[in-house]
């Protein structure tokens, strides 16, 4: 493998974006690692379907969901969790507003009190279509090549990325009021809050 | 612009998948109504934070290792 070919390098530049990704798809280290090896021998043998000038990091992604979808969607355990129908519509805000009995919290020490892990905690718990847009979205890709990526339409990935995110909010509500809540009232509140 | 509007266009607001017409027509909204400001705020701030959470990590150094020995490997023989 040439280091000099621009082809091999950039597709390498994207080996963080691509593992993480995998790693929250299969929640599998192992399989993680697997997968993001299928996706570059795919993208290295397959490179001459690749159109220079258009974006390497969404072709890439789309062999990674590809490969995902068809090697180990079966094999991923599913998370014990409620589908997303069952979530209550709720936003932050009026988590905050519907506190009863107690001042409302301000979301930014609510959502300073969230730490890294609970974020991917809770992105572990989405079921995986929703899942898999949100963290398509996470890594800066448009609604329109979410789309393409997994072949749904726009609306779809709107709808999903909605209820993903209205999902996420409300677990990492819970994790704030449970564990993070405590602290951050000893805190200052902002101006105004 | 009603309120209910603004709500449902919020994500593809700040996701900036709007048109330039829609994308003023929800900064005039913005600017003149305060429950919607404060829960645009609210959720773009929510938005930021899971996904600097979600891209914090890296792929550990030994995996990109083995990926380059496997390449290489698989390319070349």
């Amino acid at each position: 493998m040439a280091q000099a070919d621009p082809f091999e390098q950039e597709a390498l530049s994207y080996l963080d974006a691509l593992y993480r990704t995998g790693l929250r798809m299969t929640r599998s280290e192992a399989d993680a690692e697997d997968l993001v090896q299928e996706t570059y021998i795919r993208a290295f043998r397959f490179r001459d379907q690749f159109t220079p000038g258009t974006n390497l990091k969404a072709w890439l992604f789309r062999i990674l969901t590809n490969t995902f979808i068809n090697s180990y969607r079966r094999k991923a355990t599913q998370p014990q969790t409620t589908e997303l129908d069952d979530v209550e519509e709720t936003t932050l805000h009026r988590h905050m507003t519907e506190t009863s009995g107690e001042a409302p919290e301000p979301e930014q020490t609510v959502l300073d009190s969230i730490v890294d892990g609970e974020v991917k905690d809770a992105l572990e718990e989405l079921p995986e279509r929703f899942r898999t847009v949100v963290l398509l979205d996470v890594e800066g890709f448009s609604y329109k090549e979410i789309a393409e990526m997994l072949e749904i339409p726009i609306g779809t990935v709107m709808s999903r990325l909605h209820r993903g995110r209205k999902f996420l909010q409300t677990r990492l509500y819970e994790h704030a009021r449970e564990h993070g809540i405590a602290a951050a009232k000893a805190m200052p509140r902002p101006e105004g809050a | 612009m009603d309120c209910e509007e603004c709500r449902e266009r919020l994500y593809p607001y700040l996701d900036r998948e709007l048109s330039p017409t829609e994308f003023h027509e929800m900064q005039e909204h913005l600017d003149e109504c305060g429950g919607c400001e404060r829960t645009y705020v609210v959720e773009r701030v929510f938005v930021d934070r899971v996904r600097v959470s979600a891209t914090s990590d890296v792929a550990p150094a030994a995996v990109r290792e083995r990926l380059i020995v496997r390449l290489r490997h698989d390319l070349h023989r």
